[in-house]
């Protein structure tokens, strides 16, 4: 596989999973805090602000009032926002188009139809009454999309380098939302006696990594820090687990470096190191600084692209 | 809507009175041109009689809403090219006709013995012209027509391309005149284009009316690709085994870049750009994952001029720098070769006759129109004073461009014609008005069916001691009302090509 079309499907698979991350995101704060247990979470203000942190796109001043349809618009449907989900299907489907002889012509439709949808949808109707419509919609065409990756591609080099970019960027997801729902935790604290522990924003953060049923099967018991913590993060059988994206993103390096040893210079001796530490860890360890843990996870799956990217796509 | 094509038993007779309220009941023939699917006589020829019922079955809403149904599939499919506007880029499907042109076994016969007659008299041409010259000398081809042509390329002089193929692939375009015989209007055996829309044009009429296949049995058109890839691994260079084949495109905003990723999925090639190419010790390699890999076959679709910056144009970032020179040693494959573009020139065109003639002893199977040369004093004359019942071109020009049609222009524009002619008289032919065949082709405006006309460009492959010319081809149609040229960059469309089996 050519190295340049090798980094145009590692970010496609990026692409299509931080976009769908985002609009899950969006609809989730949305729509649980029109009923939230405590006024703050309810509070339109500081639902938009959540969704701005996680983007990556904060607003600093406190004092400002934002205007909601401004900031869903920014988000959904602004071409000139480089974070939108507008942004990102473009380049999903962009990178999709210099791959287009690699990749089968059924994955190549979905995403095509995918890139449609996004560009063709309202902006009015989005910014009034769409976001439910425009979001799920969003949700279900990548998991088409992880479908016809899954189901139509040969399970090869190919494969092997979208589903990296898939898992690193599921980490990264991930540990973004940890971030701002722990961000927001400490925030809606003291209201109503609502501890930090024991905050309705856990249940939220749940529900964006699309986990809270199955967490809830699995502690049987209301989400509180830790318990949702050591679940998004350690976890090895939470598909949206920090961990299981390490897995998943080991597993598919060695498709590409079958051989036993590595190099410790290799994107592989990496992804292992860092796997590694997560299997040995607990959470309580990770709870007590929770911010350096989410700089360190941070930092090493960029780590991780960076040598991606060093190793495969540069000759 | 498909269990209307499917089940309803149409196979029956239908009354004539019944097609008159249907979608063939606004039909207006104009006796004067040749149409493909009706005789002088106004009857339908026997080939779509049966074509013509099951459509004649149907109202305009149910074709109506087939064609729409057709055109979101190529849309979802990403069949399309890019318009750019001032704000955003558009995306526009190529216009795409349901009802088919079919071609019996007989007709076909003969435009595929033609197509590869005309391609292996052209490939010995080029292999004669770039060596010992002997048609030249031999003062068969005027000497001046060749050296002044500006696809000459000097650089490929003495070069014996690998399997002494020259154009690997030529896209041969033919039109049916009235007096109902084929002629050849224009060899392309540059980068020819087109054959993806071949088969997705099939593919678009199979799924929309899959009905109409059981009545009819037509050749299949999708094994272009293994084809191609057979004979491009046949002219692989010396000393090779198993050869590493890839098509090179300029890159993803180029106009045909579908059907450049198009054909390297199905040949399970890589699709490169130059950039992902290097050149070392004369040796070709392609940039992977897993560091350099050899190249052996490149099917180019780059034009000469940009294949090699530092061979042709020094500011092509397109090619590869140092690609010719292992051309030259013979290290890799380029298909088509560079410089075929001399033989496709439309002054050469008129000489095909006699080529045909000289390197292979043959008569010509398909006719050429008749051409005069306004480089030739007496023939210039001739041209200037008929000029309203000439079609002028200039001789280098690709894509319907620069052509002028005498009985469409103003007096003023004849003079002008006139004055360009005069200045640069080597640099046009003129051709009588020929008048391409038509068929009927669903119109949107008017949601019904007129008659347009068509041409049809075949495909032929040569590779070393094998050929192929695929069976069906691309019948481009002229959709604005008497427009005679069909090429897509002047709003043609196109229609699926039935071969018929014996």
């Amino acid at each position: 596989m050519l190295a340049r079309v090798a980094n145009n499907l590692f970010w496609m698979g990026r692409y299509i999973e931080r976009s769908e991350h985002v609009a899950r995101y969006l609809n989730v704060n949305y729509f649980s805090s029109l009923d939230a247990p405590n006024i703050k979470s309810q509070d339109r203000q500081f639902v938009l602000r959540s969704m701005l942190f996680m983007l990556g796109d904060p607003e600093e001043d406190e004092s400002k009032f934002l205007k909601e349809q401004d900031v869903l618009y920014s988000i959904g449907l602004d071409p000139n926002n480089p974070f939108s989900i507008i942004s990102t299907v473009k380049l999903a489907r962009e990178n999709a188009n210099s791959a287009r002889d690699l990749i089968s012509t059924e994955l190549y439709e979905a995403i095509n139809k995918f890139y449609h949808f996004v560009l063709s949808y309202p902006k009015e109707v989005f910014v009034k009454n769409g976001l439910h419509d425009f979001t799920s919609n969003i949700a279900e065409m990548t998991a088409i999309l992880r479908g016809k990756i899954r189901g139509t591609l040969l399970h090869d080099s190919v494969y092997a380098i979208i589903m990296m970019g898939i898992n690193i960027e599921r980490a990264t997801q991930i540990t973004r939302m940890i971030n701002s729902k722990y961000n927001d935790a400490l925030l809606s604290q003291g209201s109503h006696g609502d501890k930090f522990s024991k905050s309705f924003e856990w249940t939220t953060l749940l529900k964006c990594a699309e986990s809270y049923d199955m967490m809830r099967r699995f502690y049987k018991k209301t989400p509180t820090s830790i318990s949702t913590l050591e679940f998004l993060i350690l976890n090895p059988n939470c598909p949206r687990s920090v961990m299981n994206s390490l897995n998943q993103v080991n597993e598919h390096v060695r498709m590409l470096n079958p051989e036993k040893r590595y190099n410790n210079d290799s994107t592989a001796f990496l992804i292992g190191r860092v796997r590694a530490e997560y299997e040995f860890k607990y959470v309580e360890e990770i709870e007590k600084d929770i911010k350096s843990f989410i700089e360190d996870i941070l930092d090493s799956l960029v780590k991780i692209s960076n040598k991606v990217d060093e190793e495969f796509f540069n000759y | 809507m498909f269990i209307a094509f499917y089940h309803v038993p149409f196979i029956k007779t239908i009354s004539m009175a019944n097609i008159e309220n249907q979608i063939f009941s606004s039909y207006q023939r104009n006796p004067d041109l040749y149409d493909e699917i009706y005789d002088k006589e106004g009857k339908v020829k026997e080939i779509y009689q049966k074509l013509f019922e099951i459509y004649g079955e149907h109202t305009i809403s149910d074709y109506v809403n087939l064609n729409s149904k057709a055109k979101s599939s190529f849309f979802n499919q990403g069949i399309t090219f890019q318009v750019y506007g001032d704000s955003n880029v558009q995306e526009k499907i190529f216009p795409f006709d349901l009802f088919p042109r079919i071609i019996d076994h007989k007709e076909w016969d003969i435009i595929e013995r033609g197509s590869i007659q005309r391609s292996k008299a052209l490939n010995l041409f080029l292999w004669d012209i770039y060596h010992d010259k002997k048609i030249l000398k031999d003062k068969i081809v005027p000497i001046d027509l060749i050296t002044s042509s500006a696809n000459y390329l000097d650089q490929m002089n003495g070069i014996n391309p690998p399997g002494g193929i020259y154009n690997h692939i030529s896209g041969i375009d033919i039109i049916k005149h009235n007096d109902g015989k084929y002629y050849v209007l224009e060899d392309n055996i540059r980068c020819p284009s087109g054959v993806s829309y071949v088969i997705c044009n099939r593919t678009a009429l199979k799924k929309a009316l899959f009905g109409v296949f059981n009545h009819y049995q037509t050749y299949s058109v999708t094994n272009y690709a293994e084809n191609l890839l057979e004979l491009l691994e046949s002219v692989k260079p010396k000393g090779v085994d198993v050869p590493n084949v890839v098509v090179i495109t300029p890159g993803m905003y180029n106009s045909a870049f579908y059907e450049h990723s198009y054909l390297a999925k199905t040949m399970g090639v890589e699709l490169v750009e130059g950039r992902d190419l290097f050149v070392e010790n004369d040796f070709v390699y392609m940039k992977t994952i897993k560091g350099p890999e050899k190249v052996d076959v490149i099917y180019r679709r780059i034009d000469d001029q940009f294949i090699d910056p530092l061979e042709f144009r020094p500011d092509s970032a397109l090619g590869v720098p140092g690609l010719f020179a292992a051309y030259k040693k013979g290290n890799v494959t380029l298909a088509n070769a560079p410089g075929t573009g001399v033989a496709d020139d439309k002054a050469v065109y008129t000489y095909m006759p006699q080529i045909i003639k000289y390197y292979l002893d043959e008569e010509p199977i398909l006719n050429n129109v008749h051409t005069y040369h306004c480089s030739r004093p007496d023939e210039l004359k001739y041209v200037l004073e008929h000029i309203h019942e000439l079609v002028i071109k200039p001789v280098d020009e690709a894509g319907g461009y620069g052509i002028s049609i005498g009985n469409k222009l103003t007096k003023a524009e004849i003079e002008k014609v006139k004055a360009e002619i005069k200045e640069n008289p080597r640099k046009y032919v003129a051709q009588p008005i020929m008048s391409l065949s038509v068929h009927p082709t669903y119109i949107d405006e008017t949601e019904s069916f007129e008659q347009r006309h068509v041409d049809l460009r075949t495909y032929t492959v040569l590779g070393k001691d094998k050929e192929f010319v695929l069976k069906g081809g691309l019948t481009r149609v002229a959709l604005k009302r008497g427009n005679l040229i069909v090429n897509s960059s002047q709003g043609g469309g196109s229609k699926d090509t039935w071969v018929l089996k014996k």
